[in-house]
C-alpha cells in the first residue's frame, strides 16, 4: 500500500526531471512496444470486461440498484444502496481518525524524532502497511470486537442522544459500523502518514527558519506556515486515504457485520461495496453475480475519481512549491 | 486575590500604561508557549497512538500465533473438527502449496511485461507512454477486489477454465503488474544519461546501452519492486476468494482448485469450533512471518541501491 503510493509520488517527480535519448526502431524496441500493447490491452479488457458483465444489470434494473436498499438473493431485487451508504460511512469515519492521527504522527517524524530514530519508524509505518489486510480484519474480529461489544458499546450507548447516534447492539459477536471504521481507519493511517510525511518534509526550511526567527514558537511555525504551505498536498493525501478506504474488502467483510440494511445507526452491523462483493459472491450466479459486477462499476468509478482527484492536488503542490 | 486588586490600583499614567503592555505581551509569551508545549506533545500522542495497533497486533500474532505451530501444522491437510474429536483441525499444508503455486504462476505472468512495459516507459516520451503511466498508477491503487470480478469474467466464465489457481494468479498478476511498471520505470530514468550517452559514444547500439548498460546498473530498483508486488500479492484475500475455489489436497496444477493462507484464514475465522478460530492465529503468523520477511528484503536491496550509489 504504502510504498507504492509513495513510488507514485517519486515517479512523477523522476519524469519530469528526466528526458531519455530517443531509441530508433529496433527488435529491442518493438519487444517493449508489444510489451506495452498487452498491459493496454490488459487494462482495457479490466474495465471492459467487469462493464460488459454488469450490463445486463445496468440494463434492467440500474434504478433499482441505486435507489433500493432490499437485497433478495437470488432472484434480486438487488438494491446496492445499504452498501453504498456503508461504503461512506466506514470510510469517512476512518478518515477522520486517519487523519487527526496521521497528521500528529506526520508532524513528529518530521520535527520531533530525533534524526536517528527516524529510519527506525519509518520502517515500522512501513511494516504496518505490509500487513494483509485480512490480518487486521481477523484481529478485529476476534480482539477488538468482544471488547468492544463488552467494554465500549454500553459505555458509548450511556450518553445522552447515543442511541439515535450508535444504536443498540449486542448482534453478531460486537462487528458493527463503528468497528469496521476503526479498523479501516488504522488501515489507512500509514498511507495517509506515508504521503503527508513527503509533503510537509519537502516545505523549504528557509520560510520555516523565517518564522522562527521572527519570535515564532514551534507551534506557531508549523500552523501558520509549514500546514498552510503543505495545505494542497495535505489534501491530496487525504483523498488518496479515502480512495484505499473505500476499496478496503477483507477487514471490511469481517468486522463490519456483513448485513445489508440502510441505516446510520452506528453499532449496528452493516456492509460496503467491496465487503458485500466478497460475501455475497461465492453462493451467486447468474443475474446476482452481474449485479455484483454492477457493484463493482461503481467502486471502481469512485475509486478512480479519488485518485484523480489526489493526483491533481499532490501535482498541484508540487508546482506551488517550485513557485516558492 | 489581593494581589490582583494591588495590581490594579490607579499609579501614574504612564508607568502604568508601561507595566500593561508588558503584563499583556508577558501573558501573550507565556500562553504561545504553552500553547506550543502543548500542541508538540498532542503530535507525541498521535505518534503513540499509532504505535499501540502495531504493537497489540504483533503480540497478539505472536501470543497466539506461536503455539499452533508445530509440524503437523506444516504437514498435514485440514480436517474440520467434530464433536468427538472437537480438536483435531489438521494442518494447513494445502494453503502454503496454494500460496506458494499462487505465487509462482503470478510472478511468472507479471514479472516479464511488468519490466518490459517500464523500461518503454522510461526510454520513450510519446502521448502513449504517458496514457500507460496513468493507467499503471491508477490501477496500482484499485480495490483487489476488482481484479477478482476481471479474473472472474474473463478467465472463469469467459474462456470457462473455471475455479483455478490460474485464474487467481491472474487477478494477482493484474494486481502485480503496475507496481513493477512504477517501480521499473523509477529505477530504469535514475541511471544517469551520461552512462546512456558513454555507450552510445562508444559505438553501441541503443538496445545494446539498454541491456548491457542501462538494466544492470537499475536491477536493484527492479528487484526492489518486483519483491514488494511478491509481498503485496502473497497476502491479498479479495481477488483469490472469487476465483480459486478453495481446494482441500496439496496441488501444484494450474489448472486445479486451490486453497491460499489469506483465503484461509479469511474463511476459518468465523468458524464456530473454538480450536479453528485458535489455529487461525497460527495462520496468520506465518503469513505475517512471509510478508515481513519479503519487504525487509526489499528495504535490504533498496539500502543498498543507495549505498552502491553514494
Amino acid at each position: 500500500m504504502d510504498p507504492v503510493a509513495v513510488d507514485i509520488l517519486k515517479s512523477e517527480e523522476v519524469v519530469a526531471g528526466n528526458t531519455p535519448a530517443a531509441t530508433p526502431r529496433s527488435w529491442y524496441s518493438n519487444v517493449l512496444v508489444v510489451a506495452a500493447v498487452l498491459f493496454a490491452a490488459v487494462s482495457v479488457g479490466f474495465v471492459g470486461s467487469i462493464f460488459w458483465s454488469s450490463l445486463p444489470t445496468w440494463v434492467h434494473h440500474g434504478g433499482t440498484l441505486l435507489t433500493s436498499s432490499a437485497w433478495v438473493s437470488p432472484a434480486g431485487p438487488f438494491g446496492g444502496l445499504s452498501m453504498i451508504t456503508g461504503t461512506f460511512e466506514t470510510s469517512i469515519i476512518a478518515l477522520v481518525i486517519a487523519v487527526i492521527i496521521g497528521l500528529g504522527t506526520s508532524i513528529s517524524i518530521v520535527f520531533f524524532i530525533p534524526r536517528r530514530f527516524r529510519t527506525v519508524v519509518a520502517t515500522l509505518v512501513e511494516l504496518l502497511a505490509a500487513i494483509p489486510s485480512v490480518v487486521y480484519g481477523l484481529w478485529g474480529l476476534l480482539v477488538i470486537a468482544p471488547w468492544m461489544e463488552v467494554t465500549v458499546n454500553p459505555w458509548l450507548n450511556k450518553w445522552p442522544f447515543a442511541k439515535t447516534i450508535f444504536g443498540n447492539s449486542g448482534q453478531e459477536f460486537g462487528t458493527s459500523l463503528l468497528l469496521a471504521s476503526i479498523v479501516l481507519g488504522i488501515m489507512i493511517l500509514p498511507t495517509f502518514v506515508a504521503i503527508s510525511r513527503e509533503v510537509i518534509a519537502v516545505v523549504p526550511q528557509d520560510l520555516q527558519e523565517a518564522s522562527l526567527s521572527l519570535g515564532a514558537t514551534r507551534w506557531q511555525m508549523i500552523r501558520e506556515v509549514v500546514l498552510p504551505t503543505a495545505k494542497i498536498g495535505l489534501f491530496g493525501a487525504t483523498f488518496l486515504a479515502l480512495a484505499r478506504a473505500t476499496g478496503e474488502t477483507v477487514a471490511v467483510a469481517l468486522v463490519a457485520g456483513s448485513v445489508a440494511n440502510a441505516q446510520f445507526h452506528l453499532l449496528y452491523p452493516g456492509t460496503s461495496i467491496a465487503a458485500w462483493i466478497a460475501t455475497e459472491f461465492g453462493e451467486s450466479q447468474g443475474t446476482e453475480i452481474s449485479a455484483l459486477m454492477a457493484l463493482g462499476v461503481i467502486l471502481m468509478l469512485l475509486n478512480v475519481g479519488l485518485a484523480l482527484i489526489s493526483r491533481a492536488l499532490v501535482s498541484r503542490q508540487r508546482k506551488v512549491l517550485a513557485r516558492v | 486575590m489581593t494581589d490582583l486588586i494591588e495590581l490594579e490600583e490607579p499609579t501614574e499614567p504612564s508607568t502604568s500604561s508601561r507595566e500593561e503592555i508588558r503584563r499583556i505581551s508577558d501573558n501573550a509569551r507565556a500562553r504561545r508557549v504553552v500553547t506550543s508545549r502543548i500542541m508538540v506533545a498532542l503530535c507525541g500522542v498521535a505518534l503513540l497512538i499509532a504505535a499501540v495497533p502495531l504493537v497489540a497486533l504483533l503480540y497478539q500474532l505472536i501470543d497466539k500465533g506461536a503455539g499452533q505451530l508445530n509440524l503437523d501444522f506444516f504437514t498435514k491437510l485440514p480436517q474440520t473438527p467434530t464433536l468427538i474429536a472437537p480438536n483435531a483441525t489438521g494442518g494447513i499444508s494445502n494453503a502454503i502449496v496454494g500460496t506458494i503455486a499462487l505465487t509462482l504462476y503470478a510472478s511468472i505472468l507479471a514479472i516479464p511485461v511488468g519490466v518490459l512495459v517500464g523500461v518503454y516507459l522510461a526510454e520513450t516520451n510519446s502521448k502513449f507512454a504517458t496514457t500507460l503511466r496513468v493507467i499503471a498508477q491508477t490501477m496500482a491503487g484499485a480495490p483487489s477486489i476488482l481484479m477478482g470480478l476481471f479474473a472472474f469474467s474473463f478467465i472463469v466464465h469467459d474462456l470457462n477454465v473455471g475455479f483455478t489457481a490460474i485464474a487467481g494468479s491472474f487477478a494477482l498478476a493484474v494486481l502485480m503488474l503496475p507496481v513493477i511498471i512504477i517501480s521499473t520505470e523509477i529505477a530504469v530514468r535514475n541511471v544517469p544519461n551520461s552512462l546512456r550517452e558513454a555507450g552510445l559514444a562508444l559505438g553501441a547500439k541503443p538496445h545494446m546501452v539498454s541491456t548491457k548498460v542501462v538494466l544492470p546498473s537499475a536491477v536493484t530498483g527492479i528487484v526492489t519492486g518486483v519483491i514488494l508486488a511478491i509481498s503485496r500479492a502473497v497476502g491479498e484475500t479479495a481477488p483469490v476468494l472469487l476465483v480459486i475455489g478453495g481446494g482441500f489436497t496439496n496441488s501444484w496444477q494450474p489448472f486445479n482448485p486451490v486453497s491460499a493462507m489469506p483465503l484461509a484464514i479469511f474463511e476459518n475465522a468465523k468458524s464456530e469450533w473454538p480450536s479453528q478460530r485458535a489455529q487461525v492465529w497460527g495462520i496468520a503468523l506465518v503469513l505475517v512471518a512471509f510478508v515481513f520477511v519479503l519487504s525487509l528484503t526489499a528495504r535490504i536491496w533498496a539500502s543498498r541501491k543507495q549505498q552502491v550509489r553514494n
